[in-house]
């Protein structure tokens, strides 16, 4: 083997990725030539200052590792608060809705009050809507204190 | 899961149990590979703040995607993906222009340091060699983002190709030129310090 092809495979063999024959023939050739055992003693001494550099800066944070799932926990519980107050405001958004429809129903609401007390048998039913595209006619009692809509005819359908 | 069954689960079981809503299960997969996340994220970052800080968030993430997951599949491998997408993502925004302070204490011809500090064989010969910690974290800063993430995959954590290429969505083909970038770079970045 030479050096040219020596020095494209020493990278592999350092990473176990040779055939045994093709790992022993690298051997071989390192044990035998200066240059090429400089060059996989200098790709091993790379890896083993990597190693050691990340060990020796990670203990600088030994006692935040220690603690991490408190971190973690808490990060945890930070992403849950935002869809928590989200549901909250879903829960809570029929309130202005409701408001808003309760003032609707005020304004439109006729303002003759002497009507008689509601009865069931005293229903005034009236045809409220008319709608001769769809045939939809909605069946409106007028005798109670509120209105409403107590059929709906569409199309021969109930 | 019964907590004494924890420390010695699979992944998978602590997985299903964490789906289930078993918390203690989810710590049990986090205190299993925080400490080779942190040394990735360290690594990548360049920073001890930082490299908890995207620690900590993949973690996060890895508990709200948890349910995509998929089973037969290296948890560490999927986490993986997680975290080291995140530390690139806090390298780019805050640590691309951060300089590596020089410690001076040594430049001086007057103090040498002992010989176990000029060749480090521990992590706490390394600390003391400021110049040649410092002469690391910059080759390694210098080092373009996935060629970075490759080599401390590989050196540090011990990934085999295949995983490598899976965490970084890549072919080993290009693993493999990445690393064997990196490794040739930082010889040459570190070429004084080994020489001597």
């Amino acid at each position: 083997m030479d050096c040219k092809k020596a020095l494209q495979m020493i990278q592999n063999e350092i990473d176990g990725r040779l055939l045994p024959s093709e790992a022993a023939e690298i051997r071989r050739h390192v044990e035998s030539c200066g240059s090429c055992a400089t060059e996989a003693a200098a790709y091993r001494w790379v890896g083993e200052m990597l190693r050691l550099w990340t060990a020796s800066r990670a203990g600088e944070k030994a006692p935040e590792l220690d603690a991490l799932w408190t971190r973690v926990r808490a990060g945890i519980d930070e992403r849950k608060q935002p869809k928590e107050s989200a549901s909250w405001v879903r829960r809570w958004l029929w309130l202005p809705a409701g408001a808003a429809l309760a003032v609707l129903v005020l304004l439109f609401y006729p303002s003759d009050v002497s009507r008689a007390p509601f009865h069931p048998s005293s229903f005034e039913v009236a045809v409220e809507d008319l709608e001769s595209d769809t045939a939809t006619v909605a069946l409106v009692d007028k005798g109670n204190d509120l209105p409403r809509v107590i059929w709906i005819i569409e199309n021969d359908k109930t | 899961m019964k907590e004494k069954e924890k420390p010695g689960a699979p992944d998978e079981a602590l997985i299903r149990a964490a789906l289930g809503g078993d918390e203690e299960a989810f710590r049990e997969l986090m205190e299993r590979y925080k400490n080779r996340a942190y040394h990735v994220a360290l690594g990548i970052t360049g920073d001890p703040d930082d490299a908890l800080d995207v620690v900590q968030e993949a973690f996060v993430k890895a508990y709200y995607n948890l349910k995509e997951f998929r089973f037969g599949a290296n948890f560490y491998t999927w986490f993986y993906r997680l975290l080291v997408n995140q530390a690139i993502d806090r390298w780019r925004k805050s640590s691309r222009s951060r300089m590596v302070p020089l410690d001076e204490k040594w430049l001086s011809e007057e103090v040498s340091p002992p010989e176990s500090v000029m060749y480090p064989r521990t992590p706490e010969n390394l600390a003391q060699n400021r110049q040649l910690s410092d002469a690391l974290t910059r080759a390694i800063a210098d080092l373009p983002e996935y060629h970075r993430a490759v080599i401390l995959l590989r050196e540090v954590d011990g990934m085999a190709y295949e995983e490598i290429a899976k965490v970084l969505h890549c072919s080993v083909g290009t693993v493999m030129s990445r690393l064997h970038y990196a490794r040739a770079k930082l010889k040459e970045a570190l070429k004084e310090f080994r020489e001597g």
